[in-house]
């Protein structure tokens, strides 16, 4: 107990040395007060997140720091940090009352706009199976270019060292098979 | 942010502050600064001739001293909130002297009715009542202005409307000196109804005006 009045007592001889532009002592203060203030916070808005919790414990030290020449040594040190952490704390909940009242929370956001334009991913890709039958049907070399090229995604110098074939001989190949792959299709559509 | 840089900043920022006075004695400071202007105003409009009589008078006495003690208490509790940890109980402090002078008029209307009857209740516009009014306010809200903006918004719609109360309460404590109404109908609309008005307007206007002016939480970050 006396141990406990000795610390309270501390807080308001630091806060004093603060305020004559003592930066250690009100480093000290601080350090001393933020678990205090977090604890304050957690058990007014036990509902937030950690992360919350720690914006509002920061805008209780800047308003501290803001307000800090309103202390008076001659009296109590934690009447007068509750007195701004519950006004901060209160403040915090008229923010994100008026946040939500504008805000409509999303599970997750949409991945394309509401117009028609931007609506045809899926289908953009067109016939999954045509395209696999067309591969089927091109040429030998055609096709192994696309394969490892587009299928499997290697890089040329890759794909030049598994076909043997040189790396013009690749692009030649792949610009080649896009070629026939996009009349097929557009002949069978 | 984290915390703990957070900390170094302000720690690093820590200049040194001029303590703020106890409410009491920033209460005295803007007395001496407001009464011997508002007395001066009063001066140099001239006195009510009548002074003397009038101090006989126990319901002018009573309004006067209700008025007086009214922006006494007001201007106490305006200071007051502005200190975290200090006694909320003090804004219930004005609302005596305030009822105990709406009392008084009201008791003076009742009489005015049954002196004249319904002339006594005839309310008349009387801009001459705006110009002395403006007059004596005028360094009481400067000095309350000034002095307010140093402190903690913790109630700023309270803060704002005690001051205007205030400065209200002793602009009409003033104008009881050179600026009688003539019934009391007319003390209750213009003089009172303007106290009541500039406080309502202060309080609507605090939220506004009187914010916490922290730093931004990323700068030097």
């Amino acid at each position: 107990m006396t141990e406990h009045c000795d610390k309270l007592a501390d807080l308001g001889a630091l806060m004093r040395a603060a305020q004559d532009g003592d930066k250690a002592a009100y480093c000290k203060l601080l350090r001393q007060v933020t678990p205090i203030l977090r604890q304050a916070v957690r058990q007014r808005r036990h509902f937030l997140q950690p992360q919350d919790i720690e914006d509002l414990v920061q805008d209780i030290l800047l308003s501290l720091h803001a307000v800090r020449a309103t202390y008076d040594p001659a009296r109590p040190f934690l009447p007068w940090l509750m007195a701004i952490a519950r006004n901060r704390v209160a403040d915090g909940g008229r923010r994100h009352l008026r946040r939500a009242a504008h805000e409509v929370a999303v599970e997750e956001y949409p991945e394309t706009f509401d117009y028609d334009a931007t609506n045809h991913i899926g289908e953009g890709y067109g016939d999954p199976q045509a395209l696999r039958q067309a591969i089927e049907k091109l040429p030998q070399g055609q096709r192994q270019a696309i394969e490892m090229l587009k299928l499997r995604e290697l890089s040329l110098n890759e794909a030049a060292a598994v076909s043997g074939m040189s790396v013009g001989a690749l692009k030649v190949a792949v610009h080649r098979a896009i070629k026939t792959l996009r009349v097929a299709l557009h002949a069978e559509s | 942010m984290d915390t703990d840089k957070l900390i170094e900043r302000l720690a690093a920022d820590a200049a040194p502050v001029r303590r703020l006075r106890p409410p009491g004695r920033r209460l005295a400071l803007w007395l001496a600064l407001s009464v011997p202007y508002v007395a001066l105003v009063a001066y140099v409009h001239g006195l009510v001739v009548d002074m003397p009589s009038l101090g006989a008078d126990p319901r002018f006495v009573i309004e006067a001293a209700a008025a007086s003690a009214t922006a006494i208490a007001a201007g106490y509790a305006a200071f007051s909130t502005l200190v975290p940890g200090r006694s909320r109980a003090v804004v219930w402090l004005p609302l005596i002297p305030l009822s105990v002078w709406l009392v008084s008029i009201g008791k003076g209307c009742i009489d005015d009715w049954v002196r004249l009857g319904a002339a006594g209740l005839t309310v008349k516009i009387d801009w001459i009542c705006i110009p002395p009014m403006a007059w004596v306010g005028i360094v009481p809200v400067i000095a309350m202005v000034v002095m307010l903006r140093r402190g903690a918004p913790l109630m700023p719609r309270v803060t704002l409307a005690f001051g205007g109360l205030a400065i209200g309460a002793l602009a009409n404590s003033g104008l009881q000196l050179f600026h009688l109404g003539d019934i009391s109908i007319m003390v209750l609309v213009w003089h009172f109804g303007s106290t009541v008005l500039l406080s309502a307007v202060a309080g609507w206007l605090g939220p506004g005006i009187f914010r916490w002016n922290i730093a931004p939480r990323s700068s030097g970050a």
